[in-house]
């Protein structure tokens, strides 16, 4: 937990509500977001993101699996978090567990769309091999490794970053397997598919102090909060997926309020990302 | 339970979701085809509360909706563990576990974790934990029967055995969920109809303070039908308000005579 | 298998006496009171210390010392295969042990009675030689928290395969089941403080390929030096010295 005086609590509650918070930004500007691509060269993508002393790690691994019976003709995604002991001592053994398990489901539920995969950032559709038999499963293992507050803004931006360093195997399935014989496939080392990854929605918390909202909260601004709403956009404008944080009751207009100030945000946060993981992406590619 | 509602069947035949072959339920093309259950698109399930449900806890309540069928048990306020650190309000705790019996195919039985934080998350701003400073109350929901929307049904059903409990609280926490199947809002879905949206919204909200304690939607969504669905669910949440607060009524008047 | 080349060259092409490429970082986390990445190769790992600071579970304060802890953790994304294990699992319960023993072995703990230090080491990628990257990257972050120290203790390991001593074995090499020494090392005071060993060697053998260990872990000491230096002189510049 935060130790603050009074004092301090009332000097962040001042600033926000002049517009001018304790790392003199305004209430609506971002940190500067460092993006860095190819961090774990065993995985398939990844991607380290820093923002401000926030500092997370996302990578994605491919696996060949099986299609669930119920939609063969879909992959499988999933996404963990793991909040390392290095971020703060309240993480060690399994204190990280409940955060963990917060952030996960948070993430799942903003990225990964509805039961019917409408909304989903990633197209399960063009994970799959041979439909029934074999699919790609992707694992989305994030890692917090130092935390400063907007944990899920940055973990949804990371793994925006780490999907389009991914490279998927290209797959050639041997022909003449027929019937309920699982057809023998054969991987390629050389040749690898892209993802597309304009689709994917970016995360935006709005944090309610006093009357305002925030975005980008460090720790001590988020101690200081009542609520808290994370919601995802994509491209179009189109909300994918929404959690609220914090006990506190909003009023339905509020909440729609935040919700308007959120789309607007994410363009801009959009816009800024997309340029960042470009940026990394070049630099990887001639270093 | 001791008394059936009038409006189940009276005969028991098990929900038919595990059929071989499934079909859409629903045609994108067809305007007006019809719910599973024969409901309107706005139409919730018949709802069924009844307190006192468990005589060993200090509270509980039991919750039919359809084939949804959940009881919660309050206990407490107790003293905290030892090992808990000094705090100067309550603590709350929330476990909402699954029978094994719940799903059509034979479960573990054990908690749903997502459930009990989300379920904590909604309470929490409700309960007045100023009033019992040292001490936890817990709260264990067990889903009898899932027959979806098991968390709202497990969210109002947990106010109301709080509420059983003798807990403070600003208000009655309701809570509905809807579907966004192709064009179409369903509120308060079952499971099938669960499994093939193509959206969710589920809104819990204290009716009488007008305020929203928890909100979580997914799938893709434009603002207008956010606000739409918003609207029909804080609607919806304040009928079935006004049932839960009919039953502790009932309850207490019962008790007096 | 041949793990030796007749021309001399391992599997990675490292002659036997050549270490892998070793990379040092200070202050990879920002919120802790220490910290550095290592990186021998592949492997790379954060340490992190938080610390000294008031015992959190008063029953284990000892009066004239400081209580050091540490924990051991690597990431679903480490190896090569996706693993999903739960944590505390006997191999890091040990690895956190002899990361804990040796540095309790440097730090001057009865210069802060009644204290805790708190060290957490995360492996980011394992090829490899985890024990030792993950000592090298403790060693670094006490450093960078200003805990005094008896000395820099860095960890070294080396192996014996094919008849011929290696020096700092990679995850193949390791897994080749031949044995594989490592240890920790005080370079100043010129001690052993851990030493440890699987499978067997003859005792003569075993003398050359542990002296091999330590002219592994004084050429990290020599670097872990330099790059602390480093970081001291950008201390100073910033402050305008």
């Amino acid at each position: 937990m935060v130790g603050l005086s009074l004092g301090e609590k009332h000097f962040i509650q001042g600033g926000i509500a002049q517009d001018i918070r304790s790392d003199g930004r305004k209430r609506l500007t971002y940190r500067p977001i460092n993006v860095e691509t190819g961090v774990i060269p065993q995985a398939n993508g990844s991607a380290r993101i820093r923002m401000g002393a926030t500092d997370v790690i996302s990578t994605v691994k491919a696996e060949l699996g099986k299609p669930i019976s119920l939609q063969p003709d879909k992959g499988k995604v999933s996404i963990y978090v793991d909040c390392s002991p290095t971020a703060a001592p309240m993480f060690e053994g399994r204190g990280g567990e409940e955060l963990s398990t917060e952030l996960s489901v948070a993430l799942q539920r903003s990225l990964l769309g509805g039961k019917s995969g409408a909304g989903a950032g990633i197209d399960l559709s063009s994970l799959v091999v041979v439909e029934g038999k074999i699919c790609w499963d992707l694992y989305i293992d994030c890692l917090v490794v130092c935390s400063d507050g907007n944990l899920l803004d940055a973990l949804g931006a990371a793994i925006k970053a780490a999907l389009s360093n991914t490279g998927i195997p290209r797959v050639q399935v041997a022909a003449g397997a027929s019937g309920d014989e699982q057809p023998e496939v054969d991987i390629s080392d050389e040749e690898f598919l892209q993802f597309d990854t304009s689709d994917i929605p970016v995360i935006v918390t709005l944090t309610k102090v006093g009357r305002h909202y925030i975005v980008d909260a460090t720790t001590e601004e988020e101690s200081q909060m009542s609520s808290a709403i994370s919601i995802s956009v994509n491209r179009k404008g189109h909300i994918c997926g929404l959690t609220k944080r914090g006990g506190a009751g909003l009023d339905p207009s509020i909440v729609l309020d935040m919700i308007s100030v959120a789309k607007h945000v994410s363009e801009q946060l959009m816009n800024k990302l997309d340029s960042e993981i470009a940026a990394a992406e070049a630099g990887e590619d001639e270093s | 339970m001791a008394g059936k509602p009038g409006t189940t069947p009276t005969t028991y035949s098990p929900s038919p979701t595990n059929q071989k072959i499934r079909r859409p339920i629903f045609n994108e093309n067809e305007v007006d085809w019809v719910r599973p259950d024969g409901r309107g698109f706005h139409q919730c399930r018949p709802a069924f509360f009844r307190t006192g449900a468990v005589n060993a806890a200090s509270g509980s309540a039991y919750a039919e909706f359809g084939n949804t069928k959940v009881i919660v048990s309050v206990f407490g306020p107790r003293e905290s563990k030892k090992a808990m650190m000094y705090s100067d309000i309550g603590r709350l705790n929330c476990s909402v576990s699954y029978t094994t019996f719940a799903t059509p195919a034979r479960g573990q039985g054990s908690e749903h974790k997502d459930f009990s934080s989300m379920l904590h998350k909604s309470l929490e701003g409700a309960i007045i934990l100023e009033t019992f400073p040292k001490t936890t109350v817990d709260v264990f929901a067990l889903v009898l029967e899932s027959g979806g929307s098991d968390l709202p049904v497990v969210i109002s059903c947990a106010s109301l055995a709080l509420a059983d409990a003798g807990i403070l609280m600003h208000d009655l926490v309701a809570s509905v969920s809807l579907s966004c199947l192709g064009k179409n809002l369903v509120i308060d879905p079952i499971l099938e109809e669960e499994s093939y949206q193509d959206g969710g919204l589920l809104i819990t909200c204290m009716p009488s303070r007008y305020e929203v304690t928890q909100l979580t939607v997914t799938g893709e969504w434009s603002t207008p039908k956010i606000n739409e669905g918003m609207q029909l669910c804080l609607d919806a949440c304040s009928k079935l308000a006004k049932i839960m607060r009919s039953c502790l009524k009932e309850a207490t008047s019962t008790s007096q005579e | 298998m041949e793990f030796v080349s007749p021309e001399g060259l391992r599997l990675d092409g490292r002659r036997p006496m050549e270490m892998r490429q070793i990379r040092a970082e200070i202050g990879a986390v920002t919120k802790a009171d220490g910290s550095a990445v290592f990186e021998m190769g592949n492997t790379k790992v954060i340490a992190a210390v938080y610390g000294p600071r008031e015992v959190q579970n008063r029953s284990q304060q000892i009066n004239d010392q400081a209580l050091v802890r540490c924990e051991y953790s690597m990431a679903n994304f480490s190896t090569g295969d996706r693993m999903r294990k739960p944590k505390g699992d006997r191999r890091s319960t040990e690895i956190s042990l002899v990361i804990r023993q040796t540095m309790e072995a440097c730090i001057l703990t009865h210069l802060m009675p009644r204290s805790q230090i708190d060290i957490f080491v995360q492996v980011l990628q394992a090829d490899g030689g985890t024990r030792s990257a993950c000592i090298n990257a403790a060693t670094l972050a006490l450093a960078d928290a200003g805990i005094p120290m008896r000395d820099l203790v860095t960890s070294c390991s080396s192996g014996y395969l094919n008849s011929t001593p290696l020096l700092d074995l990679n995850y193949v090499e390791d897994s080749a089941g031949g044995p594989d020494v490592t240890v920790g090392f005080l370079p100043k005071l010129d001690k052993v403080t851990l030493l440890q060993m699987d499978s067997k060697l003859p005792i003569d053998i075993f003398e050359n390929v542990m002296q091999l260990a330590i002219e592994g872990c004084k050429a990290i000491a020599n670097y872990i030096r330099e790059i602390m230096l480093e970081n001291t002189k950008q201390l100073e510049y910033r402050r305008g010295i």
